[in-house]
């Protein structure tokens, strides 16, 4: 008896053993599937994936890519990682996917979603999607992934929005608009802080967390056609006030001139953990990160909440997040794409980096989402909105970081940089 | 059998088709692009000189020229004077005899084999105007104020040309080196018989004999900057504001950003000029071989 225990003890062990080998097997930095497979699927993908510089979210996304390999036998994945440079990676994507050299399946970025479809290298994923799923989406990301024909281009699996950071210990009051943050980064610099920290520097990010400040009063960038609007009547007056609140947000020292150069959400990360900042602008992402990086005790000073509006009732926060999409001709590889976004993105994605589901369904389904932090992120999307997806937002924004840079930096008045804007962007617009 | 150096075209092919698949093609491709209206957005492709009016018309040119000639200038100057100044100093020490001569020339060289990227990084962490940024915390150690290197638009152009210039000035060192190894040291001898002094060597020996590496050197290293876009897009991003967007950064963004592939190309065919005018003229002061030679 005491025998065959042992033989079934060593039999478990070796069982798992050679489990662990043949996962490990399964999976490498570039490939998730046997290397001898017969069919293979190209995958771009960012750092959601097993290569996330986070060694937990990295095991966890192993863990739910070889599940899903063994579950599609014959085929293997081969994985490309794209570089932090967003905007470069999804443009020379873009680039390859119309000369037909693109991946078969890849991350697509929401902003430039509507840039894939309108080139029309993307494929319907409808057929993988049933029509309660695809209802039960946000209505922004249901828009965002359909096409003018009706059918869905991509599955939007994950989004996020930005709100306001605060160490309660030094700002104990959550500001609600403009005047009250500029009054509590004033008084945090007092007790030793750099004031409230925002993006400034040459970077997609810059637009779009500033752009909360002009959507709040109701401001346009673009019209129903797609034309640049933003320095047209009304909403030229709503776009040089919220510019203005951030150039006096630097002129006051209520923000520290740097933030001109600020290009990273990590280094929101870096000042709150090395205790020089008390208040900044993130996504709602960071609020794991910084669980992860800062003592517990320092961690439980901080909180969030909604970014403040000019007035307490005009709010808004920029919302974005990933799509999958499928380049392929090959009905296989594009069958297998769309199992990609619905097996491993839409649900176990979200669930290990706690990105916000874009749906009711998978919100509940998962205990992460219930958490109190998760649930005010969830109702903070009611004020959220997408940037237009439109052709000539890419430029827009690239126009706004320029004028950003010049204004906080007093190079143009906001007045001659927002023509100087406008001039570039209608410009481009006209060679569209 | 004809011997293969009495037919250059058998050992001349392979090498002629390599350069016109590698190098003649995208030229000639990149000229064609820029005579359409091609975008990767998408749509119908057909050939204009639309691209070429837009750079004519476009009113942030001037800036980005004026902002690529300062970079340019102010790198190329720096690479030659630390280069040919550390040159000299390592053949100065290496005819003393003096230890850790090596040691200088390996630690100049680390910074050449660094990739653009890291090198913007690696200068981004020092200028880092936060405050626990590298150089910042120095000086505020040593009470002096802090110094806006990234955000203030005319610091920032002088620290991207420091990080270029401390990147660079390893190959400027290495040329140098080779030229000065080569002066006959005959010719030093001859001047200290004179009577001449050091300056005086430097000034009537040194620079005359290194003419031509200093041509050489300064044709490589100005189009080497012209075309530099990795370490500022990674130390500044070609701001704040357009401060430190030169023109390969400028059509980088044109592309990348705008989208604007022939636009991109009308630059690109810019920026080939522009290379092609300095390089003729520089390679015009080089010196001739006799024709007797």
């Amino acid at each position: 008896m005491r025998r065959s225990l042992r033989v079934a003890l060593l039999a478990t062990v070796a069982t798992c053993f050679a489990g662990a080998a043949l996962a490990q097997d399964l999976i490498t930095k570039d490939r998730v599937g046997p290397a001898d497979a017969p069919k293979t699927l190209t995958f771009r993908l960012t750092g959601d994936g097993p290569g996330n510089t986070d060694p937990a979210y990295a095991e966890a996304y192993k863990k739910v890519f070889v599940d899903f390999i063994q579950k599609h036998p014959g085929w293997q994945i081969k994985l490309e990682r794209m570089s932090d440079n967003i905007g470069q990676e999804q443009a020379r994507m873009l680039e390859q996917a119309k000369s037909g050299s693109g991946p078969d399946c890849a991350a697509v970025d929401s902003f430039v979603l509507a840039l894939f479809m309108n080139a029309g290298v993307l494929k319907p994923l409808n057929e993988y999607f049933t029509q309660a799923e695809i209802d039960d989406l946000f209505p922004f990301v249901r828009e965002g992934i359909t096409g003018k024909d009706g059918k869905i281009y991509a599955w939007w699996w994950g989004t996020d929005l930005r709100v306001l950071y605060r160490n309660k210990d030094i700002v104990p009051t959550a500001p609600e608009t403009w005047e009250e943050l500029k009054a509590a980064a004033i008084a945090s610099k007092d007790k030793g802080m750099e004031g409230v920290l925002v993006n400034g520097g040459r970077w997609e990010g810059t637009t779009f967390d500033w752009l909360a400040n002009f959507w709040a009063q109701g401001g346009k960038l673009v019209d129903e056609n797609g034309k640049p609007i933003f320095a047209e009547g009304e909403n030229r007056e709503k776009f040089l006030k919220a510019v203005n609140y951030f150039k006096d947000l630097v002129d006051s020292g209520a923000a520290p001139k740097r933030v001109a150069t600020i290009v990273n959400y990590d280094e929101f990360n870096a000042a709150a953990t090395a205790g020089t900042t008390a208040l900044f602008i993130g996504g709602n992402w960071q609020l794991a990160q910084l669980k992860n990086t800062m003592e517990p005790e320092e961690f439980a000073k901080w909180t969030f909440s909604p970014i403040p509006g000019p007035t307490k009732d005009q709010r808004s926060t920029g919302t974005g997040g990933w799509t999958v999409g499928a380049f392929s001709n090959d009905p296989e590889k594009v069958a297998l794409c769309a199992a990609i976004a619905k097996d491993i993105y839409a649900g176990p994605g979200n669930e290990i980096q706690q990105q916000l589901p874009t749906s009711k369904a998978i919100f509940n389904k998962y205990d992460v989402f219930k958490s109190e932090a998760n649930q005010a992120f969830a109702a903070a999307l009611v004020d959220g909105q997408a940037r237009p997806g439109v052709p000539i937002y890419p430029e827009i924004s690239n126009q706004i970081q320029v004028m950003m840079g010049d204004v906080l930096t007093g190079a143009k008045t906001p007045e001659a940089a927002l023509d100087a804007a406008n001039a570039a962007v209608q410009a481009a617009y006209s060679r569209l | 059998m004809r011997r293969i150096e009495e037919n250059p075209f058998s050992w001349l092919l392979p090498v002629a088709i390599l350069l016109g698949v590698f190098y003649l093609y995208p030229i000639f491709d990149v000229l064609r692009l820029a005579f359409t209206n091609a975008s990767l957005r998408g749509g119908e492709e057909h050939y204009t000189v639309d691209s070429f009016v837009a750079l004519i018309a476009n009113p942030a040119l001037p800036d980005i020229l004026w902002t690529t000639f300062v970079f340019t200038a102010g790198s190329v100057i720096g690479q030659q004077f630390f280069g040919l100044g550390i040159a000299v100093l390592v053949m100065r020490g290496e005819r003393r005899r003096l230890y850790g001569m090596t040691a200088l020339r390996t630690i100049v060289l680390i910074a050449w084999v660094i990739p653009g990227i890291a090198n913007g990084l690696i200068w981004q962490m020092l200028f880092s105007e936060a405050p626990f940024g590298a150089i910042n915390s120095v000086l505020r150690m040593m009470s002096i104020q802090p110094v806006a290197w990234l955000s203030d638009p005319g610091i920032a152009m002088i620290s991207a040309i420091v990080s270029n210039v401390w990147r660079g000035t390893a190959f400027s060192m290495i040329v140098f080196y080779a030229a000065l190894k080569g002066i006959d040291p005959t010719l030093y001898e001859a001047a200290s018989v004179d009577g001449a002094n050091g300056w005086q060597r430097f000034r009537f020996i040194t620079l005359p004999q290194m003419r031509a590496a200093i041509l050489v050197n300064s044709i490589l290293i100005t189009i080497a900057t012209l075309n530099t876009f990795d370490a500022i897009i990674s130390l500044t991003g070609g701001g704040p504001g357009r401060a430190t967007e030169v023109l390969s950064l400028y059509t980088f963004n044109t592309v990348f950003r705008n989208l604007d592939l022939a636009g991109g190309s009308v630059l690109s065919v810019l920026m080939l000029v522009i290379s092609l005018v300095l390089a003729v003229g520089y390679a015009s002061f080089l010196p001739r071989r006799e024709a007797n030679e």
